[in-house]
This record gives C-alpha cells, structure tokens and sequence, in this order.
C-alpha cells in the first residue's frame, strides 16, 4: 500500500483550531495550521476571529483584582493565626 | 472514645504515635509538616501572587464585588489551614483556584439564583454531533468586536452559565491547560474539553448579537 504523503494527511482543522485556542496544540500542529490557513480562508478567519475574542476578553474581562484593604485583611489575619 | 481505653494503652498509643510521626515522611509525600516560618513563607510566596487572578475570578463566579472577596478571604484561610497538604513544586495556582471552586459551590452558589446545572448529557450530545462543525466560519467579524469598546465582552462573558463562564476564565484568562482545568473542577479532560467548545460558541452567539444590535448588518 502506497504511503500517502503529509499533506493528504487527514487534517481535522476545526479540532485544530480548537486545540490551538485551548492552548493544547504542539508546536508542530501549530505550525501545520498556520500552513493550511495559507489556503484555507474560512480557517484563516475563524482563527482571527477567535483569537480576537480572546484578546478582548484578557482586555476587558481581567480588571477585577482584589482591592488593597482585602489583601491587608488576609495577611493581618495569617499572622494572627497562633502556632499550635 | 479515648476515655473508655483500658489502662496501659498509652503505651501503645504512644508507639502508634512514634510510628506514624516516623513514617509520615516517607509512606505520605502527599502530606507534610511545615514549620510555622515556611507556613508563613509559602503562603506569602506562592499563594499572595495570585490573589488578583483569585478576585477576578470570585468575582466572574459570584459576580458580586463583596461576595468575590469574602469568597477569596474564606479561600485563602482555608489554604493556610490545609497547607499541609500542599506539595511544594506543584502548581499553587492550580490549588488555590480548585479551592475557590469548591467553596464557592459549597458555600456560594447554594446561596445565589443561579439556575441549575447544565444538562452535560446535551453537551457531550452536542459534541459528538455533527453541529460541532457548525459555524465553520462564523457571521461575527473582527471589526465588529473591534468597535466593542464598553462592557459588551464582559456582560457577555456573564450572561453565560457560570459552568460555561468558569472554563472560558480558566482557559482564556488564566491561561490553565486541560489537565488543570480537569482538577480544579474534577471533571475528566475530555468535559473541560467539550465544555469549552460549548462556551466558546455560546459566547459567539452573544457577541453576535451585540453587533447587530450595534448596526452591523450580515454579521
């Protein structure tokens, strides 16, 4: 039986996409992607689409940190802890 | 229970004792003894850094400012009282948030309005299904999101299941991966990974809606 070559590899590119947005991709799946988006323009858009919204979540979605008289509150509450 | 001990079995609770004080190092890595000073040293460490990931994350739970940091000062205390069983090395983040996760469906979510569980049955249906190459292009566009200067993501990214909401955080602010993902909320990977395939599409469904709301036609 013939070897088929890389290229008519079964190439699932929405699992793809997923697995590089998951952050579980290697690096040379990644760079298989970045390959098929060369010719893929519905890949190429959906992975800029995505990655959009990723980078407008860590853009808007990340302001709630804790306020400073909370973390103040634990370390005064730590250090009160008596050795047993 | 020790008050009805015959007399003389001090001695053996003693050599009990002896024997678990001996062997715990060596039989139970899984749990240790820290000095008071690296109690102190390890929490300072290696859990205060992460206390603003903590916050935002309490809050995207209980979306209440005053619950998120009574929820992130109840966590903490308790990782101060089980910090035996911490392993120095491992992942204290990871730790601390499965904590957060915990007490907040323990103590937290009894509490709220939030509707019930997600029908997981319908997630893993949904992906196993062949909806899950759907929306190979989806009708959002880049420029859409690009005029989404106010809250819209966030009120989005609320608006979701808290279950759904909690692995976009994890994943796309907290950067965790799959196998961390599975622990905090001890779900099998293969769940994290449906879960937030889901997630992701709910969230394009709302954006979308947000951009034609804004005018963007065909979106």
């Amino acid at each position: 039986m013939p070897k088929l070559p890389d290229s008519s590899k079964t190439f699932n590119c929405r699992e793809m996409l997923q697995k590089i947005l998951d952050g579980d991709a290697t690096p040379e799946q990644q760079q298989q992607f970045k390959v098929h988006m060369e010719e893929c323009m519905p890949c190429y858009k959906g992975y800029e689409l995505e990655m959009a919204i990723k980078a407008l979540l860590q853009k808007k979605c990340n302001g709630h940190g804790a306020p400073p008289d909370l973390i103040e509150k634990i370390k005064n509450k730590i250090s009160h802890i008596t050795p047993h | 229970m020790i008050k009805s001990l015959p007399a003389g079995s001090d001695f053996l609770f003693i050599i009990c004792l002896k024997k678990l004080l001996l062997l715990k190092p060596m039989e139970e890595p899984l749990s240790q003894q820290y000095s008071e000073t690296e109690k102190h040293r390890i929490f300072h460490t290696e859990f205060m850094p992460h206390i603003n990931s903590m916050h935002n994350f309490a809050y995207r739970l209980t979306l209440d400012a005053d619950d998120a940091s009574d929820l992130v000062q109840d966590t903490y205390l308790k990782a101060y009282r089980f910090i035996d069983s911490f392993q120095q090395g491992t992942n204290a983040k990871a730790w601390l948030f499965r904590i957060l996760k915990n007490s907040f469906i323990n103590d937290y979510r009894k509490k709220s309005k939030e509707p019930s569980k997600v029908d997981y049955q319908e997630v893993e249906t949904y992906y196993n299904s062949d909806d899950v190459n759907r929306q190979i292009t989806p009708d959002l566009r880049v420029e859409a999101l690009q005029d989404m200067i106010g809250d819209e993501i966030s009120n989005a990214l609320n608006s979701l299941d808290v279950d759904f909401r909690t692995v976009i955080i994890l994943c796309d602010l907290e950067g965790f991966k799959y196998d961390e993902m599975a622990k905090i909320l001890d779900i099998p990977i293969g769940t994290v990974r449906s879960r937030l395939h889901r997630a992701r599409n709910l969230l394009k469904e709302k954006l979308t809606d947000y951009a034609r709301k804004m005018g963007y036609k065909n979106t």
